[in-house]
């Protein structure tokens, strides 16, 4: 998540969902909070309940719509926009909390004289170059000052080039006229909602933002959440109570499976998945590349060297670099849309998909169920038998015969898996918070979990390599892979892993109090060094604990890192460490007994004065910071307003058109985020934009609360199934009288990529919006269905087409062009 | 809240006049939006609640109107062979009024748990005596009847096999007074049944559907016998007279009366079935009857019988319009609601 | 025992359905039928015998800039329903078996295992709630969780619910609770909420109330709910005058006739 790790330093929702109850004011954008996460949504309700005022921004007017007190309806695809407004309304009407962002954020910092802006150069920084359609980003770099390699800042705010300036310049265009006529906003409305949550600003109050995948699933997703990051820094509201960024993650343990991640370019921990190149040659160059001086990535090494001693145990070797060179390296896009095409054009023999369903989930679904038939076998663990495990037998294209049973030749294993309930692990939810689970009942027949499949896969896969020489196999044969099994299905003992997690010291083994123990000479492991603290001892498993304490819940399990549930709350108290206020007090340094106490685990030093002096040029690690830097995870312990490194597409957020789009841009003559990849090809197509006839309407996608993502745990339950039982398209009383469409009847809705057929459900809850000059007609497609389990339908993502933004790689699923029409003849349901 | 300045465009105009008429009409008349199959439906206090029925249809099957029928011409029949046997009436008449009670005794149980759910349990029906369930005291009723009907028709058959003796006159004579005792609650009670519900058309009758019911089960009584061969009993005659009048006055009351909740009484289906039910039990037996007293001949009998026939047909069938009256009743979503403003017509 | 009662806030309903799918679960009630209805997200349509809970969804045309909570207008309002658990309850009333009874905890119960399915209990109830299941002869509603209460656990909607929309508790505090939160709710500029609990009808309030924002018609919540037994005197007084004319007309006519004898 690096729209929040840029920002602030950790790729994770810094505050808890418990703590939206302390909100003065809740802005939800970008998500249905109430129908996806609707446990969690009871805070915002108390919240409401206490006086609060709640905002959803949405194209639709939906569930979590009906519980706010102010319902924006906006064009789907400009958030950046929107954001920018609020970001321009704080700035110009005086919302900004000032002594916040001087002290807290980078805004006094000058950047480099060479940084050009969108501003100036339409729509582009710095740095592009056409050629090779990426930026070099050297000219959004911070000024260093001549030979000293410091960071000038101007406290006053006042030089042109400090990041307070930029911004201001930069977001001068996001006026309420703009958001008008690009988002599709009344502008009074706009005023009213900015006027509302800037009020929740300041000593006394704190204002949280709710965001979900309606801001990450665009060609510019990082830069939306950015633009949230800094419209929550200006008002300072990062660290504090009822304040805050939350991002609302999906999947149980989706958060898990990014902090001990599933992904091609990450190792657990956030440390970076070394790339083919001079960076990652050797241990040594790769460290350097990723490591600070100061803040926390003074201890980079350690990190990583623990992580490679608990990969390679006793073969980790300073000799050897702890095993550096056995990792593999990134050498292309090994992303879900990168290897699927490679599958789409016969590259790929094999694949595992666990826990996933393609098939319907994914976007160009067609063309991602016409590469699976190009495999020569594939492997699905499954609780049912999803459209991704029949696709060779069952799909739209074996019905309409363009792909024959016969013809295809991948060889399909279908495991049977374990439910969660069936199996014990822990899960890491939305607010990072580990839950460990003990198996309810076992798995019925053949069915086992995760950790069986891949604990035995492992095993038998290091059996066969045993004396095999050929380097491929030696990382394999390093590995160590010794967990202890247990029951009458030899399932590896769930602890364990949990405890090699947590991390160990070497020789002895004793497990470790947190990430502060680890160190960079071999003579600690640790598997995850954000999650180390969580099995401190060996009778004491923090995730299974059920006690809680306060209202943060300290006490029920655990919360990465070191148990703080705010991120980065040592900006809960002034610069000199007493609460900003009475009543949001959360954090606060105690003269008496020297040290950080309060309401939460502090996110600091714990004897860290708010009086010691920062030292960042030979100050080193987290106490050069000096006390008074909450973000300790950036080399200068500042929230990023303007983001110096590490986006791919540049240092602000700016707006850009959705691929497919109706409209120009208004705000520059760049179209698109220039680094966003199409991936076009001819199974992949794009309607020309902006403005193609053929789409008049936008499409966005989503969920609905009664199913659940692809729909296997879903539309397979009658309990579920019965809720919403056929596909629907949502469209405005407005738009069926233009289109023709009848309530009750099928429409056809289609793009470059397919086509799909869905009843139509007429709502006055969908609204036309009035953009550049004319109506725009949203249309809704929830995207549950597929053509198996108890309640069938066209699979929405037929529709959609391969994208990925730059950062992440995340496709577009929220803003596409479309057109629908009416179906003559009912289709009768099959 | 405005909206962004739209300019003066004809199409803007047209698509805030759609909104407008989709937020009264909830449908949109315009091109497009027909209301197919399912109109835009809208759920508001005027509409209800998408105007999905409130209350649940009955759950009877065919076997209980059938019930109510035999049921009423069963009771009203033992009640008359009682009073012509102690008036001393012909003995034939009194010997089929018994018979057809009887038969009503074995039929009626039988209709009813056959209509059961779960008919192996028809006994829980006896664990309690539950005044205020008129289900429970008609159970009650129908054993009492049944009992007695046929321990008096059984009497009267070993007396004319054996010949008269103490016990079995002891028995014909308390059955047929039980009989009579019974036969009164039994031949009105389903009145009393539908009319204590929660269905608008039947708790809106509940005062004059028991005598509907029993006039209903005279005039079917009165039919049978006559049909059985006593078209010249005069006595017959007068109470089917009287039957067929209080038919008529029903029939005109429910015609008179100007209530959406009668509806069902008088449109659709149910409506349809009412009146031929209505014009079976009331008018065609009271005019047949008259005509048929100023002869004495055949044809004035076969009159007789031609309306105690319709008499029995639109008994029947009364009682099959009542229930999906009371279906009709339970659809409409407006009477529960008190929406129904709408007057007759 | 404590008598209880739900308090079903529709103010603070989000509509998620937890309630209805909870109930299903724990009674193991079949499912409704996969027809999509048009009528919003609603597609189970009303409670009955295989819906116990049942969450309505009224849509009214939003406007951009007011949410659902804005007190002048609600948009879309979501109230999750169920058997009131009547004081004097229809259903109870009818059963001619003693299947239905009042339980300790103030709730009215059907004993499967004695209704035989004569249907009667339903066109007596004056909210449409307890019905006969085709297929298996009897007839079904809301147990009111009378196994989990008995061993003091919450009813499953209850406590499935995320946002306390379904309150359980002691009536007479429940009650209490109603008044103030409607109270609260006027004050915080809602003059549309209001209390629904049939306690000014024959039905003589419920066990089971909802606040809802608007016309309680609007969710198919009658206005004046009878209970049929209110019917009973009618009824048999019209039974007995029945009767009486039986007799006395046969009398009559026979009596007549036996004076002048004709054949
Ligand atoms: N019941 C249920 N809960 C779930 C899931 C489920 O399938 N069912 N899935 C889980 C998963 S995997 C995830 S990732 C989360 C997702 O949680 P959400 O992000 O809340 O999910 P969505 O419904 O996809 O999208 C949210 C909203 O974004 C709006 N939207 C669309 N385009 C735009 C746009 O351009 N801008 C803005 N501001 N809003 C836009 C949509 O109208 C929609 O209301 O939910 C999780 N929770
Ligand atoms: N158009 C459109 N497309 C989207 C989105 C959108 O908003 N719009 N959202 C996207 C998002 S955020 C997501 S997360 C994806 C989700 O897309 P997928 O992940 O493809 O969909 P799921 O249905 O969640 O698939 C999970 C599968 O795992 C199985 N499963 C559950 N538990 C276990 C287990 O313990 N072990 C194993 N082996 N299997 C298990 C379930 O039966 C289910 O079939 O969809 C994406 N696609
Ligand atoms: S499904 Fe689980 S994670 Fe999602 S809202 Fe419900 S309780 Fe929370
Ligand atoms: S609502 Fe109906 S089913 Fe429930 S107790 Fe009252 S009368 Fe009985
Ligand atoms: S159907 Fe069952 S519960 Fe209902 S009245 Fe008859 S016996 Fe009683
Ligand atoms: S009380 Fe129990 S039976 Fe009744 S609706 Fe709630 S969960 Fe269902
Ligand atoms: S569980 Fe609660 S919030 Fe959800 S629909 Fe039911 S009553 Fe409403
Ligand atoms: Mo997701």
């Amino acid at each position: 998540m690096p729209g929040l790790g840029t920002s602030f330093g950790r790729g994770g929702a810094t505050t808890a969902q418990q703590d939206l109850a302390n909100s003065d004011a809740i802005l939800i954008m970008g998500s249905s909070m109430a129908e996806n996460h609707p446990v969690g949504f009871q805070w915002v309700m108390e919240a409401r309940e206490r006086g609060a005022t709640v905002i959803h921004v949405d194209p639709r007017f939906t569930r979590t719509s009906a519980m706010a007190d102010i319902w924006v309806p906006l064009r789907a695809g400009t958030d950046t926009v929107f954001l920018g407004g609020l970001i321009h309304y704080a700035l110009t009407h005086d919302k900004v909390f000032r002594e916040y962002v001087v002290h807290y954020t980078n805004a006094a910092t000058l950047v480099r004289d060479d940084f050009q802006d969108t501003e100036d150069l339409d729509g582009l920084f710095s740095g592009w170059d056409e050629a090779t359609r990426q930026y070099d980003p050297t000219s959004w770099k911070y000024r260093e000052a001549e030979g000293e390699g410091l960071t000038p800042a101007d406290p006053t705010l006042q030089d042109p080039k400090c990041v307070y300036q930029v911004l201001k310049r930069h977001f001068s265009r996001y006026t309420p006229e703009m958001v008008e006529r690009i988002c599709g906003v009344p502008r009074d409305v706009f005023v009213k909602t900015a006027e509302a949550f800037t009020a929740a600003s300041g000593h006394e109050k704190t204002g949280a933002l709710c965001y979900a995948v309606g801001f990450t699933q665009h060609s510019n997703g990082v830069q939306i959440i950015r633009s949230a990051a800094i419209l929550q820094l200006l008002l300072g509201n990062i660290g504090r109570p009822g304040g805050g960024i939350l991002a609302l993650r999906g999947h149980a343990s989706i958060q898990g499976s990014t902090d001990i991640p599933t992904l091609f370019d990450i190792l657990p921990g956030y440390l970076p998945m070394p790339a083919l190149g001079p960076d990652s040659l050797d241990l040594q160059s790769y460290v350097a590349k990723n490591s600070s001086q100061t803040g926390l990535w003074a201890n980079f090494d350690k990190y990583f060297i623990s992580l490679l001693k608990a990969y390679y145990g006793e073969s980790a070797t300073p000799e050897n670099q702890y095993g550096f060179h056995w990792l593999p390296r990134i050498s292309g896009d090994h992303s879900h849309f990168g290897y699927w095409l490679d599958m789409a054009d016969g590259k790929m023999e094999g694949l595992f998909v666990m826990g996933q369903n393609p098939a319907v989930g994914a976007p160009n679904a067609r063309l991602e169920r016409r590469a699976l038939a190009k495999l020569k076998w594939l492997v699905v663990r499954e609780m049912v038998e999803t459209e991704t495990a029949a696709f060779w037998y069952d799909s739209p294209e074996i019905s309409s015969g363009e792909l024959a049973t016969e013809d295809i030749a991948t060889e399909v294993f279908l495991f049977p898996a374990a439910g969660s309930a069936e199996k014990a692990g822990t899960f890491t939810n939305t607010q990072r918070l580990l839950q460990f689970r003990e198996k309810a009942v076992d798995p019925p027949g053949e069915a086992r979990s995760e950790a069986w499949f891949m604990h035995h896969l492992a095993r038998r896969l290091k059996a066969r390599a045993v004396g095999d020489a050929r380097p491929r196999n030696a990382g394999l044969n390093a590995l160590t892979w010794n967990y202890a099994t247990e029951g009458r299905h030899h399932e590896p003992v769930i602890a364990e892993v949990l405890q090699e997690i947590n991390g160990r010291s070497l020789p002895g083994g004793e497990l470790l109090e947190g990430s502060a123990q680890l160190k960079n000479d071999g003579t600690t492991a640790c598997g995850c060094w954000i999650y180390s603290g969580v099995f401190p001892s060996p009778g004491r498993n923090r995730a299974n604990e059920r006690s809680p304490k306060g209202y943060l819940g300290h006490g029920w399990g655990f919360a990465w890192p070191n148990d703080i549930r705010i991120l980065y709350n040592r900006a809960s108290a002034a610069p000199d460490g007493s609460p900003w206020s009475e009543r949001k007090k959360l954090v606060w340094w105690s003269e008496q007994d020297r040290r950080w106490d309060g309401l939460d685990t502090p996110d600091y030093p714990r004897d860290l004065s708010p009086a010691a002096p920062a030292d960042l040029r030979a100050g080193i690690g987290v106490t050069a910071l000096g006390g008074q830097n909450p973000f300790i995870l950036h080399a200068d312990g500042k929230g990023w307003l303007y983001v110096p490194t590490g986006l791919k597409d540049g240092p602000l957020p700016t707006h850009y058109e959705a691929l497919e789009s109706p409209f120009p841009n208004a705000m520059h003559s760049q179209q698109c985020d220039p680094a966003a990849q199409t991936m076009a090809r001819p199974d992949n197509l794009y309607a020309d934009s902006p403005g193609d006839p053929r789409y008049p309407h936008i499409l966005t996608t989503y969920r609905l609360t009664e199913h659940h993502t692809a729909g296997g745990m879903s539309r397979t339950l009658s309990h579920l199934a019965e809720l919403q039982p056929e596909l629907f398209t949502e469209v405005s009383p407005e738009l069926a009288a233009e289109a023709g469409l009848d309530h009750g009847a099928m429409a056809r809705v289609v793009t470059p990529r397919g086509e799909i057929v869905a009843r139509v459900l007429v709502t006055q809850r969908m609204h036309p919006l009035w953009v550049q000059g004319r109506r725009i007609h949203q249309v809704g497609l929830p995207y549950h269905w597929g053509y198996r389990g108890l309640v069938t339908g066209d699979v929405v993502n037929d529709l959609l087409a391969i994208s990925e933004e730059p950062n992440v790689r995340i496709n577009e699923t929220k803003a596409l062009v479309c057109a629908i029409l009416p179906v003559a003849v009912e289709t009768e349901r099959a | 809240m405005s909206n962004p300045s739209p300019p003066q465009d004809p199409r803007e105009e047209r698509l805030a006049e759609i909104r407008r008429e989709a937020e009264r009409e909830g449908t949109v008349k315009q091109r497009g939006v027909r209301p197919a199959g399912a109109p835009f439906p809208i759920a508001s206090a005027e509409t209800g609640y998408y105007g999905i029925p409130l209350l649940k249809e009955p759950a009877w099957t065919w076997q209980i109107p059938l019930y109510f029928f035999v049921g009423g011409a069963a009771g009203a029949a033992a009640v008359m062979g009682a009073i012509a046997n102690a008036t001393g009436a012909d003995r034939r008449l009194v010997r089929d009024a018994r018979f057809i009670a009887a038969s009503g005794a074995v039929l009626s149980p039988a209709l009813l748990i056959a209509d059961l759910g779960r008919p192996e349990r028809f006994l829980a029906m006896m664990r309690v005596f539950k005044p205020r369930s008129p289900m429970s005291m008609g159970v009650w009723t129908l054993l009492g009847f049944s009992g007695a009907a046929s321990a008096t028709a059984f009497a009267a058959f070993l007396r004319g096999r054996y010949g008269p003796s103490l016990p079995l006159r002891v028995l014909e004579n308390a059955g047929e007074a039980a009989s009579l005792a019974f036969g009164l609650p039994f031949s009105n009670y389903a009145g009393v049944l539908i009319g204590a519900t929660a269905i608008p058309v039947w708790n809106e009758n509940a005062g004059n559907l028991p005598m509907h019911f029993a006039a209903s089960g005279v005039g079917s009584a009165v039919g049978l016998l006559e049909l059985a061969g006593h078209q010249k009993n005069r006595a017959l005659q007068a109470i089917g007279l009287g039957a067929a009048i209080f038919e008529c006055w029903e029939g005109y009351r429910i015609e008179s009366r100007q209530l959406p909740k009668l509806d069902p009484l008088k449109h659709g289906p149910s409506g349809r079935l009412v009146r031929a039910g209505g014009v079976l039990s009331g008018p065609v037996p009271l005019l047949l009857r008259l005509i048929s007293g100023f002869g004495k001949g055949p044809r004035s009998q076969n009159l007789r019988r031609i309306a105690g026939l319709s008499a029995i047909v639109g008994s029947i069938i009364t009682r099959y319009a009542w229930v999906q009256a009371g279906h009709a009743s339970a659809r409409d979503w407006r009477e529960p609601l008190g929406n129904n403003d709408k007057t007759d017509g | 025992m404590r008598v209880t009662a739900f308090l079903t806030d529709s103010t603070l309903c989000i509509g998620c359905k937890a309630c209805e799918v909870a109930c299903k679960e724990w009674n193991e009630v079949p499912d409704d039928g996969f027809d999509w209805s048009g009528f919003s997200y609603d597609n189970t349509g009303s409670v009955g015998h295989s819906t116990w809970r049942h969450v309505k969804f009224v849509e009214q045309a939003p406007e951009a800039g007011l949410g659902g909570n804005d007190p002048d207008l609600a948009s879309w309002t979501f109230s999750s329903d169920v058997c009131k658990h009547c004081e004097n309850a229809g259903c109870l009333e009818a059963c001619p078996t003693g299947a239905i009874v009042r339980t300790e905890f103030g709730g009215v119960f059907l004993q499967p295992d004695i209704c035989n399915g004569c249907g009667y209990c339903v066109v007596a109830c004056p909210f449409g709630v307890v019905e006969k299941r085709p297929g298996d002869g009897r007839a079904f509603k809301c147990t009111f969780c009378y196994d989990r209460q008995k061993v003091g656990l919450t009813p499953a909607c209850a406590k499935a619910c995320p946002t306390e929309s379904i309150q359980f508790g002691e009536i007479e505090s429940l009650r209490l609770k109603a008044k103030e939160r409607v109270q609260e709710l006027h004050a915080r500029g809602m003059e549309d909420a209001t209390l629904y609990d049939a306690a000014d009808s024959s039905v003589g309030g419920t066990h089971a109330m909802f606040v809802v924002r608007g016309d309680p018609r609007a969710y198919n919540l009658p206005p004046n709910p009878e209970c049929p037994t209110v019917y009973l005197k009618k009824a048999w007084t019209s039974s007995a005058v029945a009767a009486a004319l039986l007799v006395g007309g046969s009398l009559i006519a026979f009596l007549a006739d036996r004076k002048r004898p004709s054949r």
